[in-house]
């Protein structure tokens, strides 16, 4: 019994966090070009939401799982979408939170 | 004037336009309309790869006595692009083939044409710049023209925002009498959706949308 709570704990913890990575984009002038990489991002299957930042320059990626996207799937779809990449790295918030920040 | 000559400064009026790069992401469609008084295209257009689309264009026009159709296939290739933090700087080649069909009181004639455009362009999210030489040819007729645009958007805005943009168009056309042209234009972009609305000095009313699927 004690197993299976374990097991179940071990299980809810995996999907119950997400994990966000901040792309840091050259390039991205007006929202008609950077919605390529919104829509681009949001075909892959384990990203749970997508967040685009024109002001500073920066697109968020949520993903479904909590260990994130590989770097090179992302970096590969920003380049396609006609960008450069200047720098991805994990953060400790999540989209929504920082949706409000930047909302204020 | 001849018939020939109306049917290439209808293309060259209108033809380039969309050469401000009807072009995202690969993988994307883009359906784009043009129309003025006498004057209608649409066309839609494929990026194969993220530097590369392809596309279908189809216009009709009106002069006083003329009528033309037309059809053609264009090719649009992003040969440069530099990325900066805050700034974008763009060298296109744009290829079209194309067949004209002109209808007048007097005969009716198919035309072919093959147009190649180079332009180069540099904006920013406040400042927007842009060159391009487009070259026209067909049995007996030449013809270059030439088009700056230059503009500024009135604020910066957030990527959920619509932003407005103020568009100077100015082109000159080789071989032509009135070879000065000068538009004003609005321009409002929101993600997918890329309006125009313009009207030259001449008094000529001229919108032009586009969307990404």
């Amino acid at each position: 019994m004690k197993k299976m709570i374990v097991i179940l704990l071990l299980c809810f913890n995996s999907t119950s966090f997400a994990a966000t990575q901040k792309i840091e984009v050259l390039g991205m002038v007006c929202a008609y070009c950077a919605q390529g990489i919104e829509k681009s991002l949001k075909t892959l299957n384990e990203v749970d939401d997508v967040y685009v930042n024109l002001e500073n320059f920066f697109v968020l990626v949520e993903s479904k799982n909590d260990f994130g996207i590989d770097e090179t799937a992302l970096k590969n779809i920003i380049v396609d979408a006609g960008y450069s990449v200047q720098k991805i790295e994990f953060i400790n918030e999540t989209i929504q939170g920082v949706r409000k920040e930047y909302a204020k | 004037m001849a018939p020939t000559r109306f049917i290439f400064l209808i293309l060259l009026f209108y033809a380039v336009n969309s050469a401000a790069a009807p072009m995202t992401f690969k993988g994307s469609t883009v359906l784009m309309g043009e129309g003025s008084k006498n004057f209608k295209r649409l066309e839609l257009s494929y990026a194969i790869t993220g530097k590369e689309s392809i596309g279908l264009r189809s216009f009709n026009a009106k002069g006083k006595q003329d009528k033309v159709k037309g059809n053609s296939l264009f090719y649009l290739n992003r040969i440069k692009r530099i990325n900066k933090i805050n700034s974008q700087t763009n060298l296109w080649l744009y290829l079209e083939l194309g067949k004209i069909d002109l209808n007048t009181s007097m005969q009716n004639n198919a035309h072919t044409y093959l147009s190649p455009t180079i332009q180069f362009d540099f904006e920013t999210k406040r400042i927007y710049n842009s060159v391009s030489h487009q070259i026209l040819r067909a049995v007996h007729e030449n013809f270059d023209r030439t088009e700056i645009k230059s503009g500024f958007s009135f604020y910066e805005t957030s990527y959920d925002e619509t932003q407005p943009w103020f568009i100077l168009e100015i082109t000159n056309t080789n071989s032509l009498s009135e070879h000065v042209s000068v538009i004003p234009t609005f321009r409002l972009i929101n993600k997918s959706l890329f309006f125009e609305a313009g009207i030259s000095t001449k008094g000529d009313p001229k919108l032009h949308l586009m969307y990404t699927f």
